[in-house]
């Protein structure tokens, strides 16, 4: 077992990361040793990254212990690069993080700066004067080419700035100018975030927090609204909604909201998240309050805006567009299905629920050839039932399905359907439908699975469907 | 016979104030005076709009005891004794619902709101089967929520968003959570908007609820398939014929009417019971051939047997 990480007590100590617990303890009998989760350490640098969002949405992980913050065009907002970073830290300190940071023109100056200098603002011009003297361990190369630098000699970054170039590349790889090149600015590093980018994006910051579903639904409109000219600007609807609530200690809940058609209203846009409230009741604690909402347009598409005539009605009547939204907004998209006709021959594929929003599409199935009636109702799987039938392919007499007993008066068949050997093989017994009807006049589909002599197994009888 | 003449007057007023309390249409009220008068009564008509929120099935037997029609704009309950009845019962539902979506009302659509237990035992909507039933199924949403709330949730809000020419909602017996409460707020919301709410009540028994009627339903043999000449195909299954009886009403109702369906005509007809089709096998059976095993004309195995002497 070896120690991973250190807090300020046991580093004044003189213990190092690495180093085995056996012998630490052998420095310190009295070590506290907790084992590492890294898991959870996972989790809890995602909640951070989480709450940075407040200050720009794109957000990078940095290993198991840091986080990229691109402030490209957001520091203002926040009163310039310095407050921004103050703000930041500020606010980790109080939730209890001990957390240092540094704001330059490139990602690994930054880094660089926040772990083995001084945290703060660098400007562009500075870049060189900081870096100099830092480790050469600051240019986030790997272990044995920081060693290899150090043994000659090349302790500082301004060693290797004084060195010629292509000696350095011939000895140490070109990773080594690659990171020194990124540090001052002169190659480009991408940050990749770890969420996609909203299209549009509006928000509210609170003087007091908010707790009050009431409220939080009439902030939402507010935004809805402002984002209703943003969206208009466009020619565009959104489709995919996301409400972000940032809780006042730190906590942030992501709600997502779809809509079957794009929308721009903003009373359609907070009826959305009106159910999604209702929905994830539970799971949306208020705490001591919200106090930033931001409304995220996920995915938008074109909206074509129609012109209402001077007859009042409008010509598009949305309002079974709205209820879909409405309900799979509460229950999933699950939760509305729409019968639909599938080309095969088999009854259970054809005809599929499908979700009421994507049964939308024009899908045209072809009209199947002369077939008999089929049931308005079909049992989810075909359910045994012991029939009495002439050998070796007559209708039943009489069968017992559920434990009841139903002499069969009329019947109609066989309709003979072969399985899809495509589908489910070459051995899938055959099926002979029959349309009966009981004593009472109840109708029902039947079929024998398998045919006597013909197929392998013995003919079994089943229930299939429930016939008006 | 001017005093008699305000008399009448002021009676009628009086009435038409006790419809409202009670919340009758004013027609109820002139069917009621016209069941006493036979000679005066109005002859139906199918798809008859000049009363907007009646459904007339153009059967004088079936709409003049409902006072002209199913009311659309009200709960309507339709119960079957068993869960077996279920396709009966679903059937005549969605029959009603074919004859509702001719009237064009919001989108044109049908919301079928299932229990999940009850799709489970009776079976989910099946695409073909409705094509066939004379209802496309495109105007067709089925919707089985896990609870119970759930569903009423739905009835509610679809109610209200008057995006559907109707609300089927299914219920399996008589759950508590469905009691007299919950049926006089979404009777109240459908009339408040002016759709029908149909109750489907799959193997439940008689139950106070704020249904305007509650027709008892039960299968009935089918009636047989119509040949070219005019003449029925003995042993074939037609048409459903569906057996009702009109268990709740305020107006004096028919005990019992046997309705066929017509998926061809989306339209129902008078059945007569007492004329069942004959039983048994069919009149004309087609082309008879030979059951495919166990024939006369079995491949004979090959070779022939030969006894041999013991060998010791």
């Amino acid at each position: 077992m070896r120690l991973t990480a250190l807090d300020e007590a046991a580093e004044a100590i003189g213990l190092k990361p690495g180093q085995g617990v056996a012998e630490a303890r052998a420095i310190c009998p009295a070590l506290d040793v907790i084992a590492a989760d890294e898991v959870a350490d996972r989790q809890f640098l995602e909640a951070i990254a989480d709450w940075c969002d407040r200050y720009t949405p794109l957000v990078a992980f940095d290993g198991v212990d840091g986080i990229f913050l691109d402030i490209t065009g957001c520091a203002h907002l926040f009163g310039g690069e310095k407050a921004l970073l103050d703000d930041v830290l500020k606010r980790l300190f109080h939730l209890g993080l001990d957390a240092r940071g540094a704001v330059s023109s490139a990602p690994g100056l930054s880094w660089a700066a926040a772990r083995f200098g001084a945290s703060g603002v660098i400007i562009a011009d500075d870049a060189l004067g900081v870096a100099s003297p830092l480790p050469v361990a600051a240019l986030r190369l790997p272990e044995e080419t920081v060693l290899a630098l150090q043994k000659v000699g090349l302790k500082q970054v301004g060693d290797l700035l004084a060195a010629p170039r292509a000696p350095l590349a011939r000895r140490f790889g070109t990773l080594v100018l690659l990171r020194l090149d990124q540090m001052l600015g002169r190659e480009d590093e991408p940050v990749s975030p770890r969420r996609p980018v909203a299209d549009i994006s509006v928000e509210r910051r609170l003087a007091e927090p908010v707790q009050g579903e009431e409220d939080l639904l009439h902030l939402t409109r507010q935004l809805a609204t402002t984002l209703k000219s943003q969206l208009e600007a466009r020619d565009q609807g959104g489709r995919r909604f996301e409400l972000m609530l940032f809780r006042v200690d730190g906590r942030v809940f992501r709600i997502v909201a779809g809509t079957s058609m794009p929308v721009r209203d903003p009373v359609r846009i907070g009826a959305l998240f009106c159910e999604r409230f209702a929905a994830v009741h539970d799971d949306l604690d208020a705490g001591f309050g919200f106090e930033i909402l931001r409304l995220n347009v996920l995915q938008a598409e074109a909206y074509a805006a129609v012109q209402a005539d001077f007859s009042g009605a409008g010509p598009v009547d949305t309002s079974l567009a709205a209820f879909i939204d409405q309900a799979v907004a509460r229950f999933g998209p699950d939760c509305l299905a729409q019968p639909s006709l599938k080309e095969s021959h088999v009854p259970e594929r054809a005809s599929l629920l499908l979700p009421a929003a994507a049964a939308r599409s024009d899908e045209v199935v072809p009209a199947a050839p002369f077939r008999a009636a089929r049931p308005i109702r079909l049992l989810k799987t075909p359910e045994p039932v012991e029939a009495m039938a002439e050998v070796p392919e007559g209708a039943p007499m009489s069968f017992r399905w559920r434990r009841c007993f139903h002499r069969v008066r009329r019947a109609e068949g066989p309709e003979r359907l072969a399985a899809e050997w495509w589908n489910d093989g070459e051995e899938a017994p055959t099926r002979d439908y029959f349309r009966i009807e009981d004593e009472a006049g109840r109708r029902y589909w039947l079929f024998r699975e398998g045919l006597y002599e013909r197929e392998p197994r013995l003919p079994r009888w089943f229930m299939h469907g429930v016939f008006a | 016979m001017a005093g008699s003449a305000v008399a009448r007057e002021s009676l009628s007023v009086l009435r038409e104030t006790i419809a409202r309390i009670e919340g009758r249409p004013a027609s109820v009220l002139a069917a009621a005076d016209t069941v006493s008068l036979p000679a005066l009564r109005p002859q139906s008509k199918a798809g008859d709009n000049a009363n907007g929120n009646l459904l007339s099935l153009g059967l004088p037997e079936f709409d003049d005891p409902l006072g002209g029609g199913l009311p659309l704009d009200g709960l309507s309950e339709i119960r079957s004794g068993e869960l077996r009845d279920a396709g009966a019962a679903s059937g005549f539902m969605l029959a009603l619902g074919v004859c509702i979506l001719a009237r064009k009302l919001g989108s044109g659509r049908l919301l079928w709101i299932g229990e999940t237990i009850a799709g489970m035992e009776a079976g989910l909507p099946h695409a073909a089967g409705l094509a066939d039933y004379g209802l496309d199924p495109a105007g067709l949403l089925y919707a089985a929520p896990r609870r119970p709330e759930d569903a009423l949730w739905l009835a509610e809000a679809a109610l209200a968003s008057g995006a559907f020419a109707a609300v089927i909602l299914e219920v399996r017996g008589n759950p508590q959570r469905f009691g007299l409460t919950e049926s006089r707020r979404l009777s109240l919301k459908a009339r408040s908007v002016g759709r029908p709410l149909l109750l489907l009540r799959q193997a439940g028994v008689e139950e106070a609820s704020s249904a305007l009627f509650r027709f008892h339903l039960r299968p009935a043999p089918a009636a047989a398939r119509h040949l070219p000449d005019g003449s029925m195909l003995g042993g074939s299954i037609g048409n459903p014929v569906f057996h009702l009886t009109l268990e709740k009403s305020r107006l004096p109702a028919f005990s019992d009417i046997f309705l066929e369906w017509s998926a061809h005509d989306r339209q129902f007809f008078l059945a007569n019971p007492h004329a069942l089709p004959a039983t048994g096998r069919s009149a004309d059976p087609g082309a008879h051939f030979s059951a495919s095993s166990d024939g006369p004309d079995r491949a004979a195995p090959m070779g022939s047997v030969v006894a041999f002497s013991r060998a010791s």
